[in-house]
C-alpha cells in the first residue's frame, strides 16, 4: 500500500466559547467576570486516505465535518493529535502545501462579484505562478468539462447559482491541485446542476487522479461519488468504510413490500417480521437480513403475491434515526 | 365594503385620536430603535470619538496670530469650540448612507407598504443614536476638562435650554438638507457621493473649524446667506454664552426649515413614484 | 527567490488591474472626487489664511512652509484613499463573511494580499493635488535642495507613509477579535486631520501626544522640514526608526492575529 496522502491521528478540536447571558444584566456580568465553557467539536479522529480516493464526510449540522475539513486544509489548528496532508503539516501553510490543495465552499465564494470570472482567473493564474498561455489552455480544458462558455465573460453577479458554482470550481482547479477539499459544493443547486457537478467531479477524479474530500448533506452527492464514507457523529468517527457497510451496520434489516391478490388479516403476517404497513392489499414488512431469503420464500408460497419489492430503508432515514437516538 | 376612509376616519375606527396614535407610534419607534442602537454602542462610541475636529481646531486656534487679530480671547475660543464640539455630536446626520443602502437593496419596499412615512423611522433612529451617544460624549467632555480645567463653564439654565433647542433645530435642519440629497437615490446610484460635496461648505462655512468672527467681512456675509452657520455657529454661541441675536437666529433656522421641508416632501413623492415605477 | 519576486510582482499587477476595472465603471466618481479634493483644498487654504492672520505665520512657520505641510497631508490623504482605505477596511468584511479563509489558502503572504489587493483610482486627484501644492510651495521657497537633501526628504515621506500604513493595519486588524469596532479606522482618519498644520502650532502637551501617541509629527511635519532644507538629524533618525519599528510591529501583530484566528474560528 502506497503512502496515504491524508493522514490523521488522534485529531481533536475544542473551542473556548464565552458564556454570555442575553440582556443588559448578562452584559454587565460578562464584563465583570467572564465565564467560558469548552465545546468539543471533534474528538480523536483517525483515518488515512490514499491518493485518488473520493471520500465523503457525513454527519448532521454541527457534527464537526467542516471543522475537520478546515483542520485538514490548515485553517484551524488542532487542539490535539496530528494531521499530515501531502507530506506537509497543514497549519504551517507552506507554499508548496498551498500549491497542492484547494478549498471550495458551497456557501461562500472567492470570485470577484462585479467582474467576469475570467478576471478572477487571471488573478489566480498570477498568484499560483501559472504561465499565461498555460493558464489559457487549462481554462479552456476545464471550461469544456464544466460546460461553461460565454458565462466566463459575464459578471459573476449576473450568473445563476449553478453557473457560479461551476465557475468557482474552475477557479479552484486552475492550479491543478492534488487534493480537493469540498465543503457542501452542491448547496442550493437545482437537481440538474447538482448532477452536472457530480459528473464533473467524478470525471475530474478519473482523469487527474486527484484526491477528493467532500462534505455534504445531500445523500445524492455521497452515493453518486463516494465509495468511502466517514461518518462523524457528535465529533467522533462513527464509521469509516463503504456506504453499503454503513447500511448493513445501521440497518440489519431490509424492507419487503408486498401487493397481494386477496386481503388477509394482520395476524397472518406476524410471524414473518415487523409489520410496518397493513392496508388492504398492501403490506410492508421489515425482516432481518439473515432470515430474508427464508421468509420471502415462505411468503411467496403461502400467499398469492402480485408484486414484491425488497429494498433498503433509505439511508437518510437510517442515518437520521441514528442521530436522533444518540443526539 | 368600499375601500375608503381618510386617515382620521381610520384612526377613529381604531378608537384612537390622531395625536394619541402618533404618540404611540413614536414611543414604539423610539424604544425599539434605542434597543437596536444599544447593540451597536461600541461602534457609536467610536463615532463619537471621531468628532474631535473642533477640539483639534481649538488647539490650533489658541495662541494663533489669526485669533489675536480677530479679537478672540483664549477663554472665549475655548468655550466656543467646546460648545461646537457638543453641537456637532448631537446634530450628526447619517441618513444618506442607510437610505441609499436600503433603496438599492429593495429594503424600502416593505416599509412603503406600512401606513407610516418611512422617513420617520430614520428620524427615530437618529434620535435613538443621539441618546446612546450621551454617555460617551460626557466621558470625552470629562476627559477634556480634567486636562484643562480652565475650560469649564456652566451655562445658565436659560442658556442651556435655548442651546439644546437650538441644537435640535440644527439637527432637524441638517436632516432635512440630507433628505433632499437622499431623495436623489431614487434617480442615481451615487447620491451619497454628492453628500460628500455638501460636507465641504458645512465644514468651512458653519463655524466648525473657524469662528465666523475671523472671516473677512465679505466672506462672512456670504456664509450667512447659507444655512450652514445656523447649523453650528448659532447653537454653539448660545451654549457658550456669547451675545447673539437669539430671535434672529431662531427665525433664520425656522425659515430654512420652512424652505426645505416642502421641497423634500415633493422630492419624496416624486421619488417614490419612480421607485414603484421601476419595480421595487 | 527571483522567481518568487516575479510572481509577487505579477500578482500585484493583476490585483490592481482587476481592481481598476471594477472601479472605472463609475465615471461620475471622478468628477465628484476632483470637486471634493479641490473643495477641501480651497477650504483648508482659507482656514490657513485665517489662522495665519496679518503676520502670515503659524506656529513659527511661514505661510509658504505651512503650505508644504498641507500639501504633504493632502498627498497622504490621497494615498489613504488609493490604497489604505479600499484594502484594510475590507478585513472586517472578510472576517464576517468567512472569505478570509480563501485568502489564507492562497500561496501568497496574507498580509501582502490584504494590504495590496485593491487600488482605488479615486485617491489619485488627492495625490496629484498634494504633489502640486508641495511643488508650488517649494518653488516659491527660494532655497533649492541638494540631491542628498532631496533623497532624505523622499525617504522621510516614505517613512511617513509606512507609519500611516502601520497605524491603519493595526486598527483594521483588530477586527479579527472585535468585529463591532470596524470603524476604528474612521476615527484614525478623523484624528489625523491634525496633520494639516505644523506641529509647532499646537500647545506643548499636544505636541507630545502627536509625537509619541499618534505620530502625526512624523507624518507631515518632519518630511516638510526635510523638504524645506531644515531637517534635524534627531527627528529624521527618529522618523526612520519609527517607520522600521512599526513595519516590524505590523508583521508580528498579524502573525499573532492569525494564530488567534486559526485557533478560534469554527
Amino acid at each position: 500500500m502506497s503512502q496515504p496522502i491524508v493522514h490523521a491521528e488522534g485529531l481533536s478540536k475544542s473551542f473556548r466559547v464565552a458564556d454570555k447571558q442575553p440582556g443588559l444584566a448578562g452584559t454587565m456580568r460578562h464584563l465583570l467576570r467572564r465565564s467560558y465553557r469548552e465545546v468539543e467539536a471533534v474528538r480523536d479522529l483517525r483515518f488515512a486516505i490514499q491518493p485518488g480516493e473520493i471520500v465523503g464526510f457525513l454527519g448532521p449540522n454541527g457534527a464537526g465535518k467542516t471543522t475537520t475539513l478546515k483542520m485538514l486544509s490548515g485553517l484551524i489548528h488542532p487542539s490535539a493529535g496530528r494531521v499530515e496532508v501531502a507530506g506537509c503539516l497543514p497549519q504551517r501553510r507552506q507554499e508548496r502545501f498551498l500549491q497542492q490543495i484547494t478549498l471550495v465552499m458551497g456557501n461562500r465564494q472567492q470570485l470577484i462579484w462585479d467582474l467576469p470570472p475570467l478576471d478572477s482567473l487571471r488573478v489566480n493564474a498570477a498568484v499560483y505562478g501559472i504561465d499565461p498561455t498555460e493558464a489559457k489552455r487549462r481554462i479552456h480544458e476545464l471550461a469544456e468539462m464544466l460546460e461553461l462558455g460565454e458565462e466566463l465573460q459575464r459578471p459573476v453577479r449576473k450568473l445563476s447559482l449553478g453557473q457560479r458554482m461551476k465557475a468557482e470550481l474552475l477557479a479552484a482547479l486552475l492550479h491543478q491541485p492534488s487534493v480537493l477539499f469540498l465543503d457542501e459544493p452542491t448547496l442550493g443547486l437545482d437537481v440538474n446542476a447538482q448532477a452536472r457537478v457530480r459528473d464533473f467531479l467524478a470525471d475530474y477524479n478519473r482523469r487527474t487522479g486527484a484526491t477528493v474530500l467532500l462534505t455534504s448533506h445531500y445523500m445524492g452527492d455521497i452515493t453518486a461519488l463516494c465509495e468511502r464514507v466517514l461518518l462523524i457523529h457528535q465529533g467522533r468517527l462513527f464509521h469509516d468504510g463503504s456506504l453499503d457497510a454503513l447500511t448493513s451496520r445501521l440497518a440489519p434489516c431490509r424492507e419487503v413490500r408486498l401487493e397481494l391478490r386477496q386481503v388477509h388479516p394482520r395476524e397472518a403476517f406476524e410471524g414473518f417480521g415487523t409489520i410496518e404497513v397493513h392496508q388492504g392489499h398492501q403490506v410492508r414488512l421489515v425482516i432481518p437480513r439473515e432470515q430474508l431469503t427464508q421468509q420471502v420464500g415462505l411468503l411467496l408460497s403461502r400467499f398469492e403475491v402480485v408484486d414484491l419489492e425488497v429494498s433498503d430503508p433509505p439511508i437518510e432515514e437510517l442515518i437520521g434515526g441514528l442521530f436522533r437516538q444518540q443526539g | 365594503m368600499a375601500c375608503s376612509g381618510s386617515r382620521a376616519e381610520m384612526a377613529h375606527r381604531n378608537g384612537l385620536k390622531p395625536v394619541q396614535r402618533a404618540l404611540r407610534i413614536a414611543a414604539a419607534l423610539l424604544s425599539s430603535q434605542y434597543a437596536y442602537m444599544l447593540e451597536y454602542r461600541a461602534e457609536i462610541a467610536l463615532w463619537a470619538l471621531s468628532g474631535v475636529l473642533p477640539l483639534i481646531m481649538l488647539a490650533v486656534w489658541q495662541g494663533s496670530a489669526g485669533a489675536a487679530a480677530a479679537g478672540l480671547n483664549p477663554q472665549g475660543l475655548g468655550r466656543y469650540f467646546l460648545a461646537a464640539f457638543v453641537v456637532r455630536q448631537f446634530s450628526v446626520v447619517w441618513l444618506i448612507h442607510v437610505f441609499e443602502e436600503d433603496a438599492l437593496q429593495g429594503k424600502l419596499s416593505p416599509q412603503l407598504l406600512q401606513p407610516l412615512q418611512p422617513l420617520w423611522r430614520y428620524l427615530a433612529a437618529h434620535v435613538a443614536e443621539q441618546a446612546t451617544r450621551v454617555p460617551f460624549v460626557a466621558l470625552m467632555l470629562a476627559a477634556v476638562l480634567v486636562l484643562k480645567p480652565g475650560l469649564l463653564w456652566l451655562p445658565s439654565a436659560g442658556q442651556l435650554l435655548l442651546g439644546i433647542v437650538a441644537i435640535q433645530a440644527a439637527f432637524v435642519l441638517r436632516f432635512l438638507l440630507q433628505t433632499l440629497v437622499a431623495m436623489l437615490c431614487f434617480w442615481s446610484e451615487r447620491a451619497a457621493a454628492l453628500d460628500r460635496l455638501l460636507l465641504i461648505p458645512y465644514l468651512f462655512l458653519s463655524g466648525l473649524v473657524a469662528p465666523l468672527e475671523s472671516f473677512p467681512p465679505a466672506v462672512r456675509r456670504l456664509a450667512e446667506c447659507t444655512p450652514f452657520p445656523a447649523m453650528v455657529s448659532f447653537p454653539a454661541k448660545l451654549l457658550a454664552g456669547e451675545s447673539v441675536d437669539v430671535a434672529g437666529g431662531f427665525l433664520n433656522l425656522a425659515l430654512w426649515c420652512a424652505v426645505l421641508f416642502p421641497l423634500s416632501r415633493l422630492l419624496w413623492q416624486a421619488g417614490v413614484r419612480r421607485y414603484s415605477a421601476m419595480g421595487a | 527567490m527571483a522567481q518568487r519576486l516575479r510572481r509577487y510582482g505579477r500578482t500585484l499587477l493583476s490585483f490592481w488591474a482587476t481592481s481598476l476595472e471594477a472601479e472605472l465603471e463609475y465615471q461620475l466618481n471622478l468628477v465628484i472626487e476632483l470637486l471634493a479634493v479641490l473643495g477641501n483644498l480651497a477650504g483648508s487654504l482659507f482656514v490657513l489664511v485665517l489662522l495665519a492672520g496679518p503676520s502670515g505665520q503659524l506656529g513659527g512657520w511661514s505661510w509658504n512652509s505651512a503650505l508644504v505641510v498641507l500639501g504633504i497631508y493632502t498627498l497622504l490623504d490621497g494615498f489613504t484613499s488609493c490604497v489604505l482605505q479600499p484594502n484594510l477596511s475590507k478585513i472586517v468584511s472578510h472576517v464576517q463573511n468567512g472569505t478570509l479563509d480563501f485568502v489564507l489558502l492562497k500561496p501568497i503572504d496574507s498580509q501582502f494580499w490584504l494590504s495590496t489587493r485593491s487600488f482605488s483610482p479615486w485617491g489619485l486627484p488627492g495625490v496629484i493635488a498634494g504633489l502640486a501644492l508641495i511643488g508650488w510651495a517649494l518653488v516659491h521657497n527660494g532655497e533649492a535642495l541638494s540631491a542628498g537633501g532631496m533623497a532624505l526628504a523622499v525617504a522621510l515621506l516614505v517613512a511617513g507613509g509606512l507609519i500611516l500604513y502601520s497605524l491603519w493595519f493595526l486598527l483594521a486588524g483588530l477586527s479579527i477579535w472585535f468585529v463591532k469596532v470596524w470603524n476604528a479606522t474612521e476615527v484614525l482618519r478623523y484624528t489625523l486631520v491634525a496633520g494639516r498644520y505644523p506641529i509647532s502650532a499646537y500647545p506643548p502637551a499636544l505636541r507630545l501626544v502627536f509625537t509619541l501617541v499618534l505620530p502625526v509629527a512624523f507624518l507631515t511635519t518632519v518630511p516638510a522640514e526635510a523638504l524645506l532644507g531644515r531637517a534635524s538629524a534627531a527627528w529624521a533618525l527618529g522618523s526612520l526608526a519609527a517607520a522600521a519599528i512599526s513595519l516590524v510591529g505590523t508583521r508580528l501583530f498579524w502573525q499573532f492575529a492569525l494564530r488567534h484566528y486559526t485557533s478560534a474560528s469554527s
